[in-house]
């Protein structure tokens, strides 16, 4: 027996979850009857040749919790349960190996469930939403194919409005972040006096919460009575509502003149980057300088005596040995690239003058949640997804050859 | 490394005071504005250190305070009196002493139940509000006329506000008798009042301990599982983890809220905790701290017949204290600083987490900035604090999560 149990197990969970889907009008009543009569058939399997009173029971429970499940979804949970009761008989008749079979199973089954439930059913159920016209909760709607990715690809400027505004995201964030993080650890890591007291203060803004930290910017960027243009001495710019691309903008007075994406990220967008630099900053130098302080002494040492100077101690050892860190920092950032939402809605809540500052996220609330079209949302999320796991190849297969691992 | 000795170290710390300086301002901004009047917020020149941490003007406070309610948190309570003094030197025209009343209100007990008196004593105008009504208010706004022909004078409490009316200056006060909390803290306890914080409060911290406790009881006995129990099937389930980790959160948002809409749990604790219960980061984090436990331990307690569920409760849980704390202030700190998910799932203002809270309060605040940092200040404090307490925990998890 040993692994019958486990498949008991098994089989008891998965009439549990086909009983919640049926909940969810995933499945009808004969898939739950199925799972069910399948689980209680591997417990007898599973009973045969050591036919223990509790063992019994547990398969009376079992039962009863099939019945039960019927009315109530959550009784049918007496069905795993009956699992253990009769573990409970069998355990000191198991053999290593079963025993090993049914608790690494019983283990990992709530996660497995719940990843199941709340992550891997949704996302092919987001992938058969895309296919639908107009899914919401009013009416009927009916199979279209690949319509929405159609109108989305070819015919929704907002998509590429905000697919432009994430590239300049990343062109801007990820570069200036990193570079910034890395000056700053290395900075740090020279033996500097404080460097607790420093490293709390560049952290401080990660732990914020973006909303909170938001509103503040919103505050230093007000066009009256804002810190930033008092500062600067511009009184009444629109920091948050110009948009203005900047490039645009700065070449303007060369009489060159930028329209369309080449314009580059409006003013407002800036002004929400550089509060999003502020915000990760801290993140990327604490991770850096655990990097920098995994680097070994030796190479310093033995470059220094060699007479390297400074900067080429940095440049030719510090820079590609950190290059793992900055690398795994690179990733994280372009994803994180794709998520950009907070402080977008905090600052700029209809997505800017002219939606200058619309970004995939807000864009896929705005869709799904304002105009309650959750198909064509779920096409903007699975073009999204393929995106970044595209990206993701990409860069494994382009940048990652850079990357030197070992020391 | 070092550096070329002085010139090296005074550009090192020239740049890093820079940057912190930079890095920090905003946090100074928030609690100095969280801290002003409305109209010191909106000075064209900044106000660097608000009127209402300067010393001289918490005595006062504190008087005045004790005469309308207590020391500490003011008050205006019924059959109290408050004086408020204005130096003049000389007795010009009379100042002018009224209750405003709140726009839109048919009556004002406030207002309607204050006995005004006004003398002039040694050199200054005495000014007696009484609540002569049966009931207590917790402020006690006023404003006051005075002639723009006294040539100087002076106030025990400086105003909230100063503008020009005519021939008058018109001073006016969002809080006569504050006391001394009442009155630094002001911003905070109207922002408080103006809002239930409270509620979100609650909602913010049970949401994210659940999330937390639940979510490392499920990833510790998985990670167990995948790290010390050799089982059929264990590639594949480690297979199917890793794939999820592919799937960005934004492909989950509208699937995920039609389940939830289907089981009835839009707009409840369930909708806030149960769908990020399972969490693959914990269970990578703790499976790493259990393959990093010697295997002699487990053999060990084997021999000694403790199950594998025993296993994990005395062995491996305790040993991995610091990944356990790693994992729960990551998701602690993920749970309570989230905006989008509950902004989709939950619509009434009890169900509202701390982030939502204030993310309607900076709709609700319009320009009053002073409300919206202190409200932003409150939101943010309970993290700070607990970043300060356990810096080193907070520092160590996010080094680890960048090196493999």
């Amino acid at each position: 027996m040993g692994t019958r149990l486990a498949l008991y197990l098994g089989l008891g969970v998965v009439a549990v979850l086909v009983r919640l889907l049926w909940e969810l009008r995933f499945a009808g009543a004969g898939s739950y009857a199925l799972a069910a009569v399948a689980a209680l058939a591997a417990g007898l399997w599973a009973i045969q040749g050591k036919p223990l009173p509790l063992a019994w029971l547990g398969l009376a429970i079992g039962l009863a919790g099939t019945v039960a499940g019927y009315g109530l979804p959550w009784l049918s949970l007496l069905i795993p349960l009956g699992v253990f009761v009769g573990y409970w008989g069998w355990a000191r008749h198991v053999s290593e190996k079963d025993l090993g079979a049914f608790w690494g199973w019983a283990l990992v089954w709530p996660a497995v469930g719940l990843l199941l439930v709340w992550q891997v059913i949704p996302a092919f159920y987001a992938l058969w939403l895309s296919f639908l016209d107009r899914f919401n909760f009013i009416g009927h709607s009916r199979f279209v194919g690949l319509l929405n990715y159609e109108i989305l690809l070819t015919r929704d400027p907002l998509f590429w409005k905000a697919m432009g505004n994430t590239f300049w995201f990343v062109a801007f964030t990820v570069p200036i972040g990193i570079g910034l993080a890395t000056l700053m650890a290395i900075l740090l890591n020279e033996k500097v006096k404080l460097q607790g007291l420093f490293r709390t203060l560049y952290f401080l803004p990660y732990i914020t919460a973006l909303t909170a930290a938001a509103a503040v910017w919103d505050w230093i960027y007000n066009p009256e009575f804002g810190f930033l243009n008092w500062l600067l001495g511009t009184p009444g710019f629109q920091w948050l509502s110009t948009p203005e691309g900047i490039f645009a903008r700065i070449l303007r007075p060369l009489g060159i003149n930028l329209s369309g994406f080449w314009a580059g990220p409006s003013v407002a967008f800036v002004a929400v980057m550089a509060m999003s630099i502020w915000h990760f900053l801290g993140y990327q130098i604490v991770v850096l300088l655990a990097g920098l302080q995994n680097i070994p002494k030796e190479y310093y040492e033995a470059a220094e005596l060699d007479g390297a100077s400074w900067w080429q101690k940095v440049r030719f050892i510090t820079w590609p040995l950190l290059s793992p860190t900055t690398f795994f920092l690179f990733t994280l950032s372009l994803i994180g690239a794709f998520q950009v939402f907070t402080q977008v809605l905090i600052l700029t809540p209809t997505g800017g003058v002219l939606q200058d500052t619309l970004t995939l996220a807000l864009y896929l609330y705005n869709k799904g949640f304002r105009d309650s079209n959750f198909s064509y949302a779920s096409a903007l999320a699975v073009v999204v997804f393929i995106m970044i796991l595209v990206l993701t190849l990409v860069q494994r297969r382009v940048l990652e050859r850079r990357v030197t691992y070992e020391a | 490394m070092r550096l070329k000795p002085l010139l090296g170290q005074i550009t090192v710390y020239t740049v890093l005071i820079a940057g912190s300086a930079i890095m920090a301002f905003p946090f100074y901004w928030m609690l100095a504005t969280s801290l002003k009047s409305p109209q010191e917020a909106q000075q064209a020149v900044p106000v660097w250190v608000p009127e209402r941490l300067k010393p001289a003007n918490w005595a006062a406070a504190a008087r005045l305070g004790a005469q309308g309610g207590s020391m500490w948190w003011g008050g205006y309570r019924a059959g109290r009196s408050v004086v408020l003094r204005v130096y003049t030197g000389e007795k010009g025209p009379e100042p002018v002493v009224t209750i405003p009343t709140p726009p839109a209100a048919f009556s004002d007990p406030r207002a309607d139940n204050t006995r005004i008196e006004t003398a002039f004593e040694d050199g200054w105008w005495e000014v007696t509000l009484t609540n002569g009504g049966q009931e207590s208010f917790r402020l006690l706004p006023v404003r006051l006329r005075i002639a723009k022909s006294y040539p100087t004078y002076r106030l025990e409490l400086q105003p909230d506000s100063i503008s020009s009316r005519g021939e008058d200056w018109e001073l006016s006060w969002s809080n006569l008798a504050p006391g001394v909390l009442g009155y630094v803290l002001h911003n905070f306890r109207e922002a408080w009042y103006a809002a239930p914080f409270g509620r979100y409060f609650f909602n913010s911290f049970f949401t994210a301990l659940t999330q937390v406790l639940g979510g490392l009881f499920i990833a510790a006995m998985a990670a167990f599982a995948l790290a010390r129990i050799p089982f059929p099937g264990k590639e594949f389930v480690f297979s199917l983890i890793i794939a999820t980790l592919m799937i960005p959160g934004e492909v989950l948002l509208i699937p995920n809220y039609i389940l939830l809409s289907r089981l009835g749990w839009l707009d409840t604790y369930y909708a806030l905790i149960v769908p990020w219960l399972a969490s693959v980061f914990g269970i990578f984090l703790l499976r790493q701290f259990y393959l990093s436990l010697p295997q002699d331990l487990f053999d060990a307690a084997r021999i000694d017949g403790a199950t594998y569920w025993s296993q994990l409760w005395r062995i491996a849980l305790p040993l991995s204290v610091p990944g356990m704390v790693t994992y729960g202030i990551f998701t602690f700190l993920g749970a309570y600083n989230a905006l989008l998910w509950p902004l989709i799932v939950t619509n009434s203002p009890e169900m509202r987490t701390i982030q939502l809270g204030l993310q309607a309060f900076i709709g609700e605040a319009g320009s009053d900035y002073g409300a919206l940092m202190a409200a932003s200040t409150l939101s943010i404090l309970p993290i700070v604090l607990g970043y300060f307490l356990a810096q080193k925990q907070f520092v160590q998890g996010v080094a680890r999560s960048g090196i493999k």
